[in-house]
């Protein structure tokens, strides 16, 4: 008697022109990004819960606001939120009037120390004086180390949040790398 | 700004779902969004343009109400 009303899926670009029309709309993107962008600022902030929750808002009501600025150029709707939520979390360090102090450990170093020296092993204090020159760094710099190494992402994803092509990203991480392998070689 | 310090003892940090999920509000971002995006109204006796308007329209219907 009651046919079945068949639910065709909408697909993303979709999603994204009715928010730009209604905001309230923009629940199915949130539920959608959420999680991933709630763990990608939870990282960065070594971990306090209550800080991600507000960034995380912070970053969403931003990309509710200049949704109207956004333009599909054929990278993921991700990449732009991902590049606002680095803009917020960088706005909060830049906030804080003492440093703000993020640990990391040994294995999350262990990919930056396998590309900088392949195959030698290191002491603490040669770790310790590593992570001296990274925090010398400038912000961008520094950001670049985190999202490779710490946020374990791929050149792609990263050439998708800085709008910039693949080769070109890796080119910028190797000119890093070579930078922070010539100071610690010079210390060590 | 940001540092990083080493400690061999910390672990990586990864979210729980019971934190993401406390977290997780649409509703207060779209309520924040509102407040944010719209204005509130002002009244019409607050724009002075209308009411000059209104003030010129009362005039000319007194006027019109005297004459008759």
């Amino acid at each position: 008697m009651f046919k079945r009303r068949k639910t065709i899926p909408i697909t993303e670009a979709e999603l994204i022109r009715k928010a730009q029309e209604d905001h309230r709309h923009f629940g199915a993107l949130y539920e959608k990004y959420f999680e991933q962008l709630y763990r990608f600022i939870f990282k960065r902030l070594g971990g306090d819960e209550e800080v991600s929750g507000d960034l995380v808002q912070q970053t969403f009501i931003k990309a509710m606001a200049n949704l109207n600025k956004y333009e599909d150029r054929g990278l993921p709707f991700s990449a732009w939120l991902y590049r606002i939520a680095q803009n917020e979390v960088n706005m909060f360090f830049r906030a804080q009037k003492k440093h703000y102090f993020v640990e990391i450990n040994d294995r999350q170093l262990t990919g930056l120390l396998h590309d900088l020296e392949n195959d030698q092993s290191f002491s603490q204090a040669d770790i310790e004086q590593l992570v001296t020159i990274i925090n010398n760094l400038e912000e961008t710099q520094l950001d670049l180390i985190e999202l490779r190494f710490f946020q374990e992402m791929s050149f792609r994803e990263i050439a998708d949040i800085y709008d910039i092509t693949e080769a070109n990203a890796k080119m910028r991480l190797y000119r890093l790398l070579e930078k922070i392998k010539h100071q610690w070689k010079t210390t060590l | 700004m940001r540092k990083f310090k080493v400690n061999n003892d910390a672990q990586p940090k990864e979210p729980t779902k019971e934190q993401m999920v406390r977290y997780k509000d649409f509703a207060t971002i779209s309520h924040r969004y509102d407040r944010i995006a719209k204005r509130p109204k002002r009244p019409l006796y607050k724009d002075p343009k209308l009411f000059l308007l209104l003030l010129i329209i009362g005039i000319v219907m007194l006027l019109l109400f005297l004459e008759g």
